[in-house]
């Protein structure tokens, strides 16, 4: 791995334990059975940390020449800089939805597979959906961002384009 | 060439940001006027953006010369994020000055982007960033750079 | 359109998203609670809880041995834990005559890249997660350790300035993770 791949790599496991963190200092505080607030405030962090990253990595990209050029651009540049990857797939459609596929979404990768660990690893799909909301509501896009566990750590984010 | 104001517009199209080079109220004035005019010539701009109507290539952020007036030459530029940028120069020269703009524009756009990154900032907030007012002296600086080449 | 990246170039882009977070963060608690003290408490708290498992990741990321002594331990902290994970080496200084505190002295600080703190929270410690992942990740090596803030460029000072003091070395039992 070249040197820049390794501090690469090394700085999303920062992030990961991070955010991990905040996730569990979150559900301390807000107790038991308050999954919806949780999830609530993540989006809300991930939203404002997305516009932020979107203004920067969006900074010497082209002008955006229609939604789906920009759907695409949060797909391949944004989801590389936020998590070193890719978004493996992308489907749409062509009306006012977007589905985007990830094969191996980091920040479910450290958790336990079983299926009684799925309802917890939605909690962390939360930070994500507000990266999104916020990177495509700061390009002018206003939506609604839901996610679902495939099979760990796979997973799906569908935006909803609101009018 | 030199700047002689540097207005930063939000996409709700209100300013975030408005600075003279020179703050006197009368110039002031003159300058959140000739800004606000030009916010409809921005956004007139982009919405053609793409047809064969429009001037330059769409896939630039660089909008060019918006209008001139008398005295100064008004300069837009818009981003991605529906952000907008005004530079008003003074107008000492007919030639075209897009390269230096464009350098001009590119360091606000790369200050606007850091700026951005401050936790504290709340966006849509007026921009009270030292970090970002330091940065645009320097372009104020620098548009004087270019008139010395003239 | 690629990014044309120097290493510097891509090394920051990478850690944005760590640092933004934590900025958000910071931001969030500074919203939640009425006190810049306690912000600086919260995020000492977690900072050590990210300490105590970051340690694991570091051990297997670097091969590095046991520390045999206080000295040691300051020298593998900044020259390759901190390297690794910010990508900065603070320079070790102001030893006491005991040898049982130092002071970590860091020109550049990646948490705060872009940040300005406002006037109304001139007590905010922005980077204080810094000295409870310190302690936190000391005590897993059995070195249990007060870390504070002694100067920090972003209140105006000429530069950042974090004390680690050795308290006492600790038997070699799983301590309980602090809530």
């Amino acid at each position: 791995m070249s040197v820049t791949t390794v501090q690469a790599e090394t700085s999303q496991c920062l992030f990961e334990f991070l955010h991990m963190e905040i996730v569990s200092q979150l559900q301390q505080e807000a107790g038991p059975d308050k999954k919806g607030e949780v999830q609530q405030r993540l989006e809300s962090l991930g939203h404002r940390v997305g516009e932020s990253l979107v203004e920067r990595t969006s900074r010497d990209h082209p002008r955006f020449k229609n939604e789906l050029d920009a759907v695409v651009f949060m797909c391949k540049q944004f989801w590389v800089t936020a998590f070193n990857k890719n978004i493996d797939n992308l489907k749409t459609n062509h009306q006012d939805t977007y589905v985007l596929h990830d094969n191996a979404f980091r920040l479910l990768q450290h958790l336990s597979e079983g299926n009684q660990y799925r309802e917890e690893a939605q909690t962390y799909l939360s930070f994500a959906c507000g990266l999104l909301t916020g990177a495509l509501s700061n390009v002018g896009i206003k939506c609604q961002v839901t996610a679902e566990v495939t099979k760990m750590p796979a997973c799906t984010f569908q935006v909803k384009v609101l009018l | 060439m030199a700047a002689v104001c540097v207005a930063v517009i939000s996409k709700q199209n209100f300013p975030l940001y408005l600075r003279s080079v020179n703050p006197q109220n009368e110039a002031d004035l003159q300058f959140q006027y000739l800004v606000h005019a030009s916010i409809d010539v921005v956004e007139e701009k982009v919405s053609t953006l793409g047809t064969p109507k429009a001037g330059q290539d769409p896939r630039e952020h660089y909008l060019g010369l918006l209008y001139p007036s008398e005295q100064y030459k008004v300069y837009g530029y818009a981003t991605n994020t529906r952000v907008k940028f005004i530079l008003v120069v003074e107008n000492t020269t007919s030639q075209s000055r897009d390269t230096e703009m464009k350098m001009l524009f590119k360091n606000l756009h790369v200050a606007y982007a850091d700026m951005l990154c401050n936790p504290f900032y709340t966006p849509g907030q007026k921009i009270t960033s030292r970090t970002f007012n330091n940065a645009v002296s320097s372009i104020f600086q620098m548009s004087k750079g270019f008139t010395s080449k003239e | 359109m690629s990014r044309q990246g120097r290493p510097q170039d891509t090394r920051k882009v990478s850690g944005e998203l760590f640092s933004l977070t934590y900025g958000a963060l910071v931001a969030q608690l500074v919203r939640d609670y009425e006190k810049d003290e306690e912000v600086n408490q919260q995020l000492d708290k977690m900072g050590y809880n990210i300490g105590v498992r970051l340690i694991e990741d570091f051990f297997a990321r670097s091969q590095q041995g046991r520390c045999h002594d206080f000295a040691q331990a300051a020298d593998v902290l900044t020259k390759v834990g901190f390297k690794m994970f910010l990508g900065v080496v603070p320079t070790v200084a102001n030893w006491s005559a005991k040898g049982d505190e130092f002071s970590l002295i860091l020109d550049q600080n990646p948490l705060v890249d872009f940040v300005e703190l406002p006037e109304t929270h001139q007590g905010l410690l922005y980077s204080n997660i810094i000295c409870g992942v310190i302690r936190g990740a000391l005590e897993m090596v059995q070195l249990e350790v007060k870390v504070w803030f002694v100067q920090d460029q972003l209140r105006g000072s000429d530069s950042t300035e974090i004390r680690v003091k050795f308290l006492k070395k600790l038997e070699d039992a799983v301590p309980a993770g602090e809530d």
